[in-house]
């Protein structure tokens, strides 16, 4: 086993498709290691491509994903196995051989050209299992139109020519030759260093189950149906319709925890995201359909992500989403309409109620897919009773297998983010790994030299209908017509999606035979997508700065989505401004520099001290900045975990380590006080007792933690028998005498969380609660312990802990916040008042003791570290991250990382693993030689400067300088092209390229013409 | 094929009409019914509300019995099946002492499971003489025979299948709904019996909610609660079959209309317009 | 932003409720008395009221199911044998099969009633109470239970036909009665069984259980 570790396989196996195998894949990739990615089914994309908007910011999920699924497809380290799974894994980490089996296709990959003949022609229709058998696609199908990679398939299950040896259109018409009926499945042998597992989950709820006449009723759909039902790629369009006669549902309901939180059908745990979803799900409706009306029927809210509780109060409040805490037990069926009747029972009338429903949504929690239960048994792996691959707070992405690591939903149920983060994780522990053989087996990207091209300006228009996105509102056929009688244009087309990898590769098809020099697409935002058709026009040999992009879906199909006649006209305003500033673009130059190879790490808590060892275990140095005098951070105030674990052990061992470790520098009591260069090359100023220390470093992560909210309610601090949590715990496992003579306890959630001032849920306190009841419930079963909640969010696998506790005797009961505990002392005996609806009662009790469950709040001083490293905060004074689904672990700044509780209260184990891949994400930086800068930056012309130090005044960045001629300098590794010292400085001197004065006048000179084609363009 | 029978008391009382239709059809079937010896009362909802020992004891009895004759025991009665059942799993756990010797392994069947089985369902089919295949029907289940599931092992609860392949068998147009095994009251007639009503005839508008002209059952007190609601109806009346004579009416059972007298809605009329009698 | 999670429909869904009720130490012994001798784990519990949205006459109870289980945690005996459900239920099992937790909620209903029925406590539906009496003791007499017996028996317990006349029902079952011995489905006499000695020979054994 040894001397595999000295001598491994520069290449790791990625298992599973989805947004974590994605991730990984990438992390790995960017990083100096080839990528096997795996997938069992005939596209990338797993669930995640299935869903249509995500929460909280009800961003398009397609639109966030397919950049990078289309990234991943052209990614020169990653080569992507369809059809494949795993049959052997042998050898041991560092160099695994692995027996892969790829079930064929029955469409050459490489001949198909996606023109669709085959399944317009195809007579076969089955129903899709893509959209959860709502619709039909053919035997010939392509699973989704933003598939990668976008190669059609046949079904051998239900094609003619297979089952009964006739027909054989596709490969008659099939005008790419492409049809191969005779494929069979190939047998792979692949050798890597490591192997990551992300197979996901699947909806857990089957036809058998016969929850809620699933399978018997058409109104009744799962979750994951629905969403398909709401995306425009979906079964109908993106028009809510139901299944039994298409009509617009009026009254949709949603049912929360099917399969879920249910210790009779051995589902005990919490599927963690589907109240988010339900909420998301609903609010959608609402806005597709402002008159249906949407009811949630759950027991408790589980937002206990950043900005979730403020997501479901606008559910709730702007969009009008019912929300009723009750939960359903049957759905009847209504033949004569095929409504659904649901019938609970009414306090305020003491009657049961029927209420008619058009349309049933089951939010239905997740299972892992039965083939890989059959990979885990095959593998060895230990997974928990309900077939995850749970793991240790301490290796919160390892297996029971050396060298398998895992991320995702087959670890516990998450949402996209956790799996992002996890994902990251994952791809950093098969990094430290096979760190040796980084790499040994990458290959390098060729891109074509510049070609050549015409002086005159050849316009070149792409106008996407985004599915129905900017198609449903904007007349692209009209936009078209437009478009390519403005003068400027010497070609012009539109795509369904324009960001596909097909469409890659016809955009350079299309550059090359017109010999287009400038491109406009007309589609989303280049906010996501400018980055993907730079590189594209970089494939087809053209500068990617000859290249413009009109935003007709964010300001157009989106902001005038009532008015489709405005915004086709203001589509075309767009499209003719950007082929205006188009003429005037001109090809730039992108410059590098040597990177520094240290990365820096700010905060010395469990996440700070990971990510330094995460960086420095793959041969990095790193200064580790701590602003106390220890290492261990909030965790210190921590005894034990939900699941028995030992955050002291976890300290010992981060500090041993850190201590010891050659490539890490620790400064205690010290404090960031300067921070400047640009990304892959900073240098700052630390600042301890003894004076500054200068340091360089390529990369940044801030885990400046968090603190416990000190309670001002409650008689906190002013009568003793009221304590928080933590310092219930610490006395718990120091003094179990005392422990034992309790008698009644009383705990209250939500103390200093979810309130006006702070309207975060706080995460952790639930858990914390159950915790520590349960502990005190094993050194003295015959304490009384009364927890009043809001909601109990234990989400994932610590539900089973609150069934514990509840097993044990704990009591919970449920108070709303206008009807908050009161805490006050009767006379030297401490009372507690609260109120139950569910019984309808006023309760006193008169405990020994009252536990807060007070909060997280983040750490004081961070505004400055956020002022000083010019970072985003929320309101709540947490780290606002670069994107809060798919890049949890960044900052809008780049080179600089987030984790820990500085990004959101989490626990120990989700700290781990996001200082994992924060740690993975710096170590994209820290691994390049070097770094390269776009052109498009500000330049100083000497001959016009005055030297008035104006715009030295007014860069956020610091970056103009006076040089030895005495005049202004902007280097362009420092200058972050924002523009201001361009509109500020009074001589005109400064030029921002590629936002030229003549550039933008251009733009705004054609946005100004009347919408007739006869106008000129100001050349 | 033998099979020991266990009527219980309903089928020698109110419910004697199922009893007759169930020796008929078997008797066509060619299996035999051999009564237990001697059977007495389950103990029924009195035994098991006022005294767990009782509600063990009673059925442990007629278990015992069942055990010396080395059959499957048969139940018509839903809520004799479950109290079987129930004094079964009771037996196993040992908690209580049985004045009989008893093994609790003998295997009790609910009636219409036994007709369910698909070599039964073929017998039934070669017997049929006269498809019901005019009549719509929805199945009635009731509480006792499917739930709880962890006694009696029916695993589709919300929606059982063996009325509706047994009269689906016999030719019946079975109609699903939603309703098959909603309550309908059972004893509480007695003290309340506004609660039984509500409930019967929520079920009984359901039916025809659902399109059916009858309800088939195989519970004696399904079928009084839904029969007897109806006494003072104004519409016209929704049969209540027991699924026997249902059976044994396709099985053109040389018999005549009399042995629908027993029933409150009175099956003739609709029968005899879909030309079944 | 105020950020209220409440349900604003429970919000108002109750009237406001003056009187306190204490939580002592005194639950503890009743609730693990019936846990004890169901061996049904009450305190599983969340609270999620599927069981009282299955129950089919939740309507018609005083305490309903999700509240019954509640009761029992906080030990509140007396209510509970007080309360009409525990003569009300159905035994329909749907509260158990509903339940998630996999409290048997029909199974502690039903031990109430046994209970209560053991207790000197009156009970809330007495006609109810009543009648199953009745019914045990016309088994244990013949061994097996004749419907006209059955009622003519029950008819004569105190009280039963008196409260039956006043409230109007006795005009309805005796038409009823009539209807159904026309009908010829109300037996005049049943065989009884021969094993009426054997059973009130075990009844008697284990009488102190019953009243």
């Amino acid at each position: 086993m040894e001397s595999y570790l000295k001598d491994p396989v520069g290449k790791v196996i990625v298992i599973g498709g989805g947004i974590g195998g994605i991730q990984c894949a990438l992390d790995l990739a960017d990083t100096g290691f080839y990528v096997y990615l795996v997938e069992k089914s005939h596209t990338l994309g797993g669930t995640m491509a299935r869903l249509d908007k995500t929460f909280p910011t009800n961003d398009c999920s397609t639109c966030m994903f397919s950049p990078k699924m289309v990234h991943v497809a052209s990614h020169a380290n990653i080569e992507i196995l369809c059809l494949s799974r795993l049959l052997e894994l042998n050898g041991a980490p560092g160099r695994f051989t692995a027996r892969i089996e790829k079930q064929p296709r029955y469409i050459n990959e490489e001949k198909c050209i996606a023109c669709g003949e085959c399944a317009e022609k195809c007579p076969i229709k089955v129903p899709d299992p893509f959209n959860g058998e709502l619709g039909t696609r053919k035997a010939a199908f392509l699973t989704f139109p933003q598939a990668v990679p976008l190669k059609y398939a046949i079904d051998a299950k239900n094609c003619l020519y297979f089952t009964k040896g006739k027909c054989g259109i596709c490969k008659k018409i099939c005008p790419a030759e492409a049809v191969e009926y005779d494929q069979k499945p190939e047998i792979l042998q692949i050798e890597a260093g490591a192997v990551i597992l992300s197979t996901g989950f699947e909806p857990a709820l089957t036809e058998m189950e016969g929850e809620y006449g699933y399978g018997r009723y058409k109104n009744v759909v799962t979750s994951l149906q629905y969403e398909r039902m709401l995306s425009v790629t979906g079964p109908y369009g993106g028009h809510i319709r139901r299944p039994s006669d298409g009509k617009i549902p009026r009254k949709v309901a949603w049912i929360q925890c099917v399969m879920s939180r249910d210790l009779a059908r051995n589902r005990p745990f919490c599927s963690s995201v589907c109240c988010m979803y339900a909420a998301k799900q609903a609010v959608l409706t609402r806005s597709h359909e402002p008159d249906t009306q949407t009811t949630i029927y759950y027991m408790d809210i589980r937002a206990h992500g950043k900005g979730f509780d403020q997501y479901i109060d606008r559910a709730r409040k702007r969009h009008g989403v019912r929300t009723k805490r009750s939960m359903i037990s049957v759905v009847y069926l209504n033949p004569e309409n095929d409504n659904l009747i649901i019938e609970t029972f009414d306090h305020r009338l003491n009657r049961k109620k029927e209420e008619a429903y058009d349309l049933v949504v089951l939010s239905t929690g997740f299972k892992p897919s039965d083939d890989f239960i059959d990979l885990a048994k095959q593998l060895g792996l230990v997974t928990n009773p309900y077939g995850f691959l749970s793991t240790e707070f301490d290796e919160p992405v390892s297996t029971s297998k050396p060298g398998v690591f895992v991320c995702g939903g087959i670890e516990s149920p998450k949402d996209i983010p956790e799996t992002v983060i996890q994902a990251g994780a994952a791809a950093a522990e098969a990094s430290i790994l096979i760190n040796v053989a980084r790499n040994s087996e990458i290959v390098c990207e060729k891109v074509p030299d510049e070609a050549p091209m015409d002086i005159t300006p050849r316009v070149g228009v792409l106008i996407c209908h985004c599915g129905t996105n900017i198609a449903g509102v904007v007349n692209i056929q009209n936009v078209l017509d437009y478009v390519k009688n403005l003068p400027q244009v010497t070609f012009a087309t539109d795509f369904l999606f324009t960001c596909s990898t097909e469409t890659q590769q016809t955009i350079i098809q299309l550059i090359k035979e017109h010999r287009l020099n400038r491109i406009v697409v007309a589609a989303c935002s280049p906010k996501t997508h400018e980055p993907l058709f730079q590189d594209t026009l970089r494939k087809a040999g053209l500068n990617p700065y000859l290249f413009d992009m009109a935003s007709i879906r964010d300001q157009c199909a989106w902001v005038h989505g009532n008015d489709p006649e405005k915004a086709t006209k203001k589509s075309k305003a767009l499209i003719r401004a950007s082929v205006a500033r188009a003429v005037q673009l001109e090809p730039l130059y992108d410059s590098s520099y040597r990177t520094d190879n240290h990365g820096l790490v700010i905060g010395g808590g469990v996440a700070g001290m990971t990510a330094a060892l995460t960086v420095a275990d793959q041969g990095f140095h790193v200064h580790l900045v701590e602003k106390t005098d220890r290492l261990g951070g909030f965790a210190r105030n921590l005894k034990f975990t939900l699941e028995g674990n030992s955050p002291p052990k976890l300290i010992r061992y981060l500090i041993e380590r850190i201590t010891h470790h050659p490539n890490i520098t620790v400064y205690l009591r010290s404090r960031l006080i300067s921070h400047n260069g640009h990304v892959g090359a900073f240098y700052g100023t630390v600042q301890n007792e003894n004076g500054p220390v200068p340091i360089r470093y390529g990369a940044v992560i801030v885990a400046t933690g968090g603190r416990p909210y000190e309670p001002t309610e409650y008689l906190y601090g002013k009568n003793k028998r009221v304590l928080t949590q933590v310092e219930f715990s610490k006395r718990l496992v120091e003094d179990s005498s005392w422990a034992s003579r309790l008698n009644r306890i009383v705990m209250i959630q939500c103390v200093g969380s979810r309130g006006p001032d702070f309207p975060f849920c706080s995460r952790v306190c639930c858990a914390a609660a159950v915790k520590n009841s349960i502990q005190l419930k094993e050194i003295n079963p015959g304490a009384k312990i009364i927890i009043l909640y809001r909601d109990v969010r234990t989400f994932g696998f610590k539900e089973l802990y609150y069934l514990k506790a509840r097993q044990k005797g704990v009591l919970f009961f449920r108070y709303i916040p206008e009807e908050k505990p009161k805490v006050y002392d009767d006379n030297g005996n401490l009372t507690v008042d609260f109120t139950d609806r569910s019984l309808n009662r006023n309760f006193r009790v008169e405990p020994d003791l009252v536990v807060l469950s007070s909060g997280i709040r983040p750490n004081e001083g961070v505004k400055q570290i956020a002022r000083l490293l010019k970072l985003s905060m929320v309101n709540e004074g947490f780290f606002l991250e670069a994107h809060v689904k798919l890049r949890p672990v960044e900052f809008t700044t780049s080179g600089v990382f987030l984790a820990g509780l500085a990004h959101s209260p989490r626990f120990i184990e989700e700290s781990v693993t996001m200082a994992k891949s924060a740690g993975q994400q710096a170590m994209k930086i820290l691994c390049k030689k070097e770094m390269t800068i776009s052109a498009a930056k500000a330049e100083v012309d000497p001959e016009k400067c005055s030297a008035c130090l104006l715009c030295v005044r007014v860069c956020p960045y610091g970056a103009p300088f006076l040089n030895e001629d005495g005049v202004s300098q902007i280097p362009p590794s420092s200058c972050a092209g924002c523009g201001i010292c361009v509109s500020e400085c009074p001589s005109k001197a400064i030029t921002l390229k590629h936002c030229t004065d003549d550039q933008i006048l251009a733009k705004i000179d054609a946005l100004l013409e009347p919408t007739d084609s006869s106008f000129l363009f100001p050349i | 094929m033998k099979l020991s029978f266990y009527p219980g008391c309903s089928l020698e009382g109110m419910a004697n009409d199922y009893c007759e239709s169930i020796y008929a059809v078997f008797k066509t079937l060619g299996i035999d019914l051999v009564e237990i010896e001697d059977w007495s009362c389950c103990g029924a909802t009195a035994a098991h509300s006022l005294s767990e020992v009782m509600s063990v004891i009673l059925p442990a009895r007629n278990l015992a019995a069942a055990d010396k004759m080395g059959l499957d025991i048969i139940c018509p009665c839903s809520l004799c099946f479950n109290r079987l059942l129930f004094s079964q799993k009771m037996i196993k756990k040992k908690i209580f002492h049985i004045p009989w010797h008893v093994t609790g392994d003998t295997r009790v069947l609910d009636m219409t499971r036994f007709l369910a089985k698909p070599s039964i369902i073929k017998l039934i089919k070669q017997c049929v003489l006269k498809p019901l295949d005019s009549l719509k029907v929805v199945c009635y289940y009731g509480c006792q025979m499917v739930r709880p599931p962890k006694i009696t092992g029916y695993a589709d609860y919300e929606n059982p299948q063996t009325l509706d392949h047994i009269s689906a068998a016999a030719g019946a147009r079975v109609i699903d709904w939603s309703y098959k095994s909603t309550c309908c009251g059972a004893s509480i007639g007695i003290g309340r019996r506004e609660i039984v009503e509500s409930l019967s005839k929520r079920i009984l508008q359901k039916t025809q909610q659902a399109g059916a002209e009858a309800i088939v059952v195989s519970c004696p007190l399904c079928q009084s609660n839904l029969d007897i609601v109806q006494k003072d109806r104004s519409e016209p009346p929704t049969p209540i079959f027991y699924i026997t004579e249902l059976l044994r009416l396709s099985f053109n059972y040389k018999g005549n209309p009399k042995w629908f007298k027993m029933h409150v809605a009175d099956p003739v009329p609709l029968l005899k317009a879909k030309g079944l009698l | 932003m105020h950020n209220s999670i409440s349900d604003p429909e429970t919000a108002t869904e109750y009237d406001s409720c003056e009187q306190r009720e204490f939580i002592g130490d005194r639950g503890d012994y009743f609730l693990n008395r019936i846990q004890g001798e169901t061996g049904v784990n009450v305190s599983a519990c969340y609270q999620c009221e599927r069981c009282t949205n299955a129950c089919p006459i939740s309507g018609f109870m005083d305490i309903k199911p999700h509240q019954i289980i509640r009761y029992v945690q906080l030990g509140w005996r007396i209510r509970l044998l007080k309360s009409s459900t525990i003569w009300l239920c159905l035994s329909c099992e749907m509260c158990t099969t509903y339940c998630p937790n996999e409290v048997d909620v029909a199974e502690i209903i039903n031990h109430l009633r046994m209970m209560a029925a053991r207790s000197s406590i009156t009970p809330k539906e007495k006609s109810l109470a009543v009648f199953h009496h009745t019914f045990l003791e016309e088994l244990i007499k013949s061994g097996r239970v004749n419907e006209f017996r059955l009622m003519r028996a029950y008819y004569s317990k105190p009280d039963i036909l008196h409260a039956k006349i006043k409230n109007g029902t006795f005009k309805q079952e005796l038409q009823l009665a009539m209807t159904l011995l026309r009908k010829g489905r109300l037996k005049l006499s049943a065989p009884k069984s021969k094993a009426v000695k054997e059973i009130q020979k075990a009844y008697f054994q284990t009488r102190g259980e019953i009243s």
